[in-house]
């Protein structure tokens, strides 16, 4: 037989091909949530295109709003990981996701360069812009690397409007290649929302993997106490180094996918406050620097958004922050904190990054 | 084992390390001690990598480390405590010393994973006695068995030589006994060369062979406990000049 089930006391076997063993505890605590999780992530944006007509809120909308919602994601993680990694919070994130649209869009449009060559290059760029201003890890902590890197976006703001002829200022770049073209608006959706979907899910993965190795252990310590890290004989600034250069590498891949889902890329839209405030608030909502609060966090802030305006019309963002701020006062361990309660305590290797409140 | 010539660090207008030359042989235990203000955690701070030096050489092993920083000389093998125990009070002992086992350059050199570093780390605990506390969270233990953490702490980073800083503020006469008698085995057992800076003098006479004095950031003195304690700058240092009433 293919698949044999095997009810036992307490848990059901599954044999598979009698080769593989799957074993499910039915007891909830021990039940593998976050594999839960990863699968109904992964089946419900396929229904979505199902869902039956005549509602406030359309299909598209849902599938473009989980799309840019990933898009906040890929930033956000990056963001934390950023965060507990230099020990220090960048309030310029969305320069970055900008940096790498403008080289996603400037690659694709003068030189032809596929979607597929510019997705490398805008992480590696970015990722060169990156490690050219981290440098800022080491000299500045605080209030000073906060302003430094919040003047960031201001300065590309500038330059954007300075060079009409390269940026197009308002306007933009048009003409990027699409992501996915098949003819069918549907399937374009699905199919754009999948890419950014799996791209999460790898760099949710990869990022997990980092925080449970001794590279997350470092950045633990670095995050708590950089001069007690120092005195621990970790390396401070080559990892800083290291995990600011890489981050800033991931959220210029947030700026490919915009670039390359709308087709054109206007870098003042996505340099204004709200894209700062999104990230910044999904990694705080989510639950202070953990990362799959970040992804849950900016889940709630782009849907909610976006599933507020059919009902409030124009004041939708101001809906949002007002829902926003109701939610840091009623959660302060953010939207993970409910889950991490209803948890058993985890011993090592797992790190604790959370400061105290 | 450490040769520092001629260390300045100035703070604004203040000096506060002005021009200190000293020699450190392996396996000495070399007490430092002098008024408040005087220098002593500034000069640590110096050659544990802290602070950088406006001027001076710091040489360590025969290399010159002036310029190296904190998790170089680290794993040099140059430890440290300090004043006000600093360790992550949100993590527990264990993973605290798991953190400087990590650090270390054992680590690299033996490719050991974490769990190995665990392991190691719950061997420093036990040397110092903390075994039994190893889960609970730093913020949730008392200062001495804090200091004894540190200590441990320092050890775990595999270190030659050790800077103690005034290990024994805060503590009851039993418990700075009970500190004493463990950086005394410490030595023997690791075979370390050690710093102590400390305020109680009475501790640091009897357990030192050799004493340095500074005052308002110049060393004073350099000699045996007894040879300090009976030299009149020292005494002037500490008591100040008699005046007539």
């Amino acid at each position: 037989m293919v698949i044999k089930v095997e009810p036992r006391r307490g848990r059901i076997i599954i044999h598979l091909f009698d080769k593989w063993r799957l074993e499910w505890t039915v007891e909830p605590r021990y039940w593998r949530n976050p594999l839960i999780a990863a699968i109904l992530w992964i089946c419900l944006p396929s229904l979505i295109p199902f869902m039956p007509r005549g509602l406030p809120v359309g299909p598209t909308t849902i599938l473009s709003s989980l799309f840019m919602a990933n898009v906040v994601a890929i930033s956000a993680i990056a963001h934390s990981l950023q965060t507990i990694g230099t020990g220090r919070v960048n309030f310029g994130p969305h320069f970055f996701v900008v940096v790498g649209g403008y080289v996603a869009a400037l690659l694709n449009k003068n030189y032809g360069l596929s979607p597929a060559l510019t997705f490398l290059a805008a992480f590696a760029l970015t990722a060169l812009v990156g490690l050219a201003l981290s440098p800022l890890t080491i000299i500045s902590r605080g209030i000073y690397f906060t302003l430094i890197t919040m003047i960031l976006p201001l300065i590309l703001y500038e330059l954007v409007f300075w060079r009409v002829d390269i940026f197009g200022a308002e306007t933009g770049i048009p003409g990027i290649s699409r992501l996915v073209y098949t003819g069918d608006i549907m399937n374009d959706y699905v199919m754009c929302l999948y890419l950014s979907l799996a791209i999460t899910l790898v760099l949710l993965f990869i990022v997990d993997r980092i925080l449970r190795s001794r590279w997350g252990f470092m950045f633990g310590v670095i995050n708590e106490d950089e001069d007690v890290a120092s005195s621990f004989g970790i390396e401070t600034k080559k990892l800083k180094v290291t995990v600011f250069t890489l981050t800033c590498g991931v959220m210029g891949i947030s700026g490919w996918l915009i670039a390359h889902y709308y087709g054109s890329f206007a870098g003042t839209v996505w340099l204004e406050p709200w894209l700062l405030i999104f990230i910044l608030l999904s990694g705080v909502l989510g639950g202070k620097a953990a990362i799959y609060g970040s992804v849950l966090g900016s889940y709630f802030v782009v849907l909610t958004r976006d599933l507020l305006r059919p009902f409030v019309g124009e004041v939708a963002l101001l809906a949002l922050y007002v829902v926003l701020l109701a939610a840091l006062y009623l959660l302060p361990e953010g939207l993970w904190g409910i889950y991490r309660k209803t948890r058993y305590r985890e011993y090592m290797p797992t790190i604790r990054v959370r400061r105290r409140a | 084992m450490l040769q520092v010539s001629n260390l300045v660090k100035r703070f604004g207008g203040i000096v506060a390390v002005n021009d200190v030359s000293v020699k450190i042989d392996r396996g000495e235990v070399v007490g430092l001690i002098g008024p408040n203000g005087s220098g002593k955690t500034t000069l640590i701070n110096l050659i544990s990598g802290f602070y950088k030096p406006d001027s001076g050489r710091i040489v360590f092993e025969g290399i010159d480390i002036t310029k190296k920083d904190p998790d170089e000389r680290v794993k040099l093998g140059i430890a440290r405590t300090f004043q006000v125990p600093r360790l992550i009070s949100n993590m527990t002992a264990l993973q605290n010393l798991t953190y400087a086992v990590v650090g270390s350059r054992r680590f690299k050199e033996k490719k050991m994973t974490l769990s190995e570093a665990a392991m190691e780390a719950l061997y420093y605990l036990d040397i110092v006695g903390l075994l039994r506390k190893r889960d609970l969270l730093c913020m949730d233990l008392p200062l001495y068995e804090l200091r004894l953490l540190e200590l441990a702490r320092a050890l775990a980073t595999s270190p030659k030589l050790i800077m103690v800083d005034e290990v024994m503020a805060g503590l009851n006469p039993v418990e700075a006994d009970n500190v004493v008698k463990l950086v005394q085995r410490l030595r023997e057992e690791f075979k370390l060369t050690i710093i102590w800076v400390e305020h109680v003098l009475r501790i640091i006479m009897r357990s030192v062979e050799r004493v340095l004095v500074m005052n308002e950031g110049k060393l004073i003195a350099d000699g045996t406990p007894r040879e300090v304690s009976r030299d009149a700058t020292v005494i002037k240092a500490y008591v100040g000049e008699e005046v007539a009433v």
